[in-house]
């Protein structure tokens, strides 16, 4: 049952006052949206149950200060919440939510998610450091056709960027300028609909474009991965992309699935004797501090490319500008297409790395040559 | 002078130490430079050793275990395939040489197959030469 919302006075407007209806007429109990903080200039995430807080809500923020799928994990960890919260979250987030959900770090139970055609995030650092209202119009106008100039780099080769995941879809691509389209996915997200009274409409050219849309941003995927090879490629340009980083260890933290309570990297295992560093020194001329650069970012591919959604977040996060979210969507895009897995695609399809089969990856296994004369 | 490379044999408890054991039975030798360790299984091996060992110092990892099916953990070689093939395609991408690191099954009565494993990986890594991250202070 597709729907299409009329709305007079802007798209955020009109999301606003559907996001209220759901609350007031008892459709779900709390709300989980973005909102500008009172004093300050940036976004976080609000749970209330009152429509009047929500009035003053941003539903879409152009940047994305914190992943949403990190915040549902907290809440849900240890069980559901009492009644149904709607929670707005990006395409990436929900991939995100729903990777953890298979992680067991979070629960999907007595959540209505709402998702849109995201356009991409601008920059964290651009933002705060920019003309702001300038921005937040750019952003707005830039929903219609899901296309943000200036938006994270990992953001504008994004080929997942449609809702299609959530429970209920928020439509801007190939609809008019004067209404939004409300897509459910799940039964939840039908029920919401029939209860708001919403009537059917049907949404024609909107698959057509989202689809020649994800078409052109694949291309653009593929030629940015061709360049970007090129600069990252062979032990002399990881280490030059690499160079500034600071061991901070930010990208780790604000990742959505690097759940993790305590990281290796953090751990007591890397921290070793003064006799250790010392043989290391040794062995190589001279050791940089802090050391485990480049163990520490190939180790946390290898741990999880396999799950990475492009969210970009540990790329917005790194104070040093080391293109971290554009490596990793690099790396990530050639393991998950060893076992054509898409991190939230099914919540049925287990991790890779949690599953097996008996005859497969034999390109990876050196074959022998019985009589082998050296 | 003749490069004499570093290289890190990882053997799984049952299988591939099994081999070296019958390799010794036979007194089959293998080059001094290939330095065997003994892990449980090649799924209890974490891939962040072998990129431990790659970027401080090896020039090449060999990882022998139980054939496919043989496991005596009875899935343990089949994930730790998948780790191993996900880190060659990792180092691959960033053209890091993922061919530095060999995957190939020794059973416990293959003892033959073991040595010539570490013979041929060490030829092979002879020819390439030193690991660049080997020796770079600033990894």
């Amino acid at each position: 049952m597709n729907t299409l919302v009329k709305i007079e006075e802007g798209r955020k407007k009109g999301i606003i006052s559907f996001l209220k209806s759901l609350l007031e007429k008892g459709i779900v109990t709390q709300a989980l949206v973005p909102m500008r903080v009172p004093t300050g200039t940036s976004f976080a995430y609000i749970l209330t149950k009152d429509p009047n807080i929500l009035e003053n809500c941003e539903p879409i923020a152009p940047v994305m200060p914190i992943q949403g799928a990190r915040i549902v994990s907290k809440l849900t960890k240890k069980g559901p919440l009492k009644g149904v919260t709607a929670v707005i979250l990006r395409p990436c987030e929900i991939r995100a939510l729903r990777e953890l959900v298979k992680l067991k770090q979070a629960q999907l139970d007595g959540l209505l998610t709402i998702s849109f055609d995201c356009p991409g995030v601008f920059p964290l650092k651009s933002y705060l450091n920019g003309h702001r209202e300038q921005m937040d119009e750019v952003f707005w106008q830039a929903i219609d056709k899901c296309e943000l100039e200036g938006a994270r780099p990992v953001c504008s080769i994004c080929y997942l960027f449609s809702g299609e995941l959530a429970d209920l879809e928020i439509g801007f691509g190939g609809i008019t300028s004067d209404a939004f389209s409300l897509t459910p996915h799940s039964e939840i997200g039908e029920k919401a609909l029939r209860e708001l009274g919403y009537e059917e409409a049907s949404l024609e050219g909107r698959q057509e474009y989202l689809a020649a849309l994800r078409e052109k941003r694949e291309i653009k995927r593929k030629e940015f991965f061709k360049e970007f090879r090129s600069q990252v490629e062979g032990p002399e340009g990881i280490m030059s992309v690499l160079a500034n980083c600071i061991n901070c260890h930010n990208c780790m933290r604000v990742c959505p699935v690097c759940f993790c309570r305590e990281c290796f990297f953090d751990s007591d295992a890397l921290k070793v004797s003064p006799e250790d560093y010392m043989m290391r020194a040794e062995r190589k001329g001279g050791l940089r501090f802090m050391p485990d650069t480049l163990l520490f970012h190939l180790g946390r591919m290898n741990h999880m490319s396999l799950c990475c959604v492009s969210c970009g977040m540990c790329e917005d996060a790194c104070p040093v500008f080391v293109p971290v979210a554009r490596l990793f969507a690099l790396v990530a895009d050639e393991t998950q297409n060893m076992f054509h897995y898409i991190p939230g695609r099914d919540l049925e399809e287990p991790i890779p790395y949690l599953d097996y089969q008996e005859e497969e990856l034999k390109e990876y296994e050196q074959s022998y040559i019985e009589e082998y004369a050296p | 002078m003749e490069f004499t490379p570093k290289i890190i044999y990882f053997l799984c408890a049952w299988c591939g130490s099994g081999g070296s054991e019958t390799a010794a039975a036979y007194r089959l030798k293998y080059p001094e430079n290939v330095r065997p360790f003994r892990v449980m299984c090649t799924g209890a091996l974490d891939p962040v050793y072998i990129l431990r060992c790659l970027i401080e110092g090896a020039d090449g990892v060999v990882v022998s275990g139980c054939h496919p099916g043989d496991c005596h953990y009875n899935f343990g070689n089949f994930r730790g395939r998948r780790r191993i093939a996900i880190i060659k395609r990792i180092l691959d991408s960033l053209g890091l040489d993922g061919e530095r690191l060999w995957l190939r099954w020794v059973a416990h009565g293959e003892g033959k197959k073991m040595v010539d494993t570490a013979k041929e990986f060490n030829n092979y890594i002879i020819q390439k030469g030193v690991n660049p991250l080997s020796n770079r202070w600033d990894t």
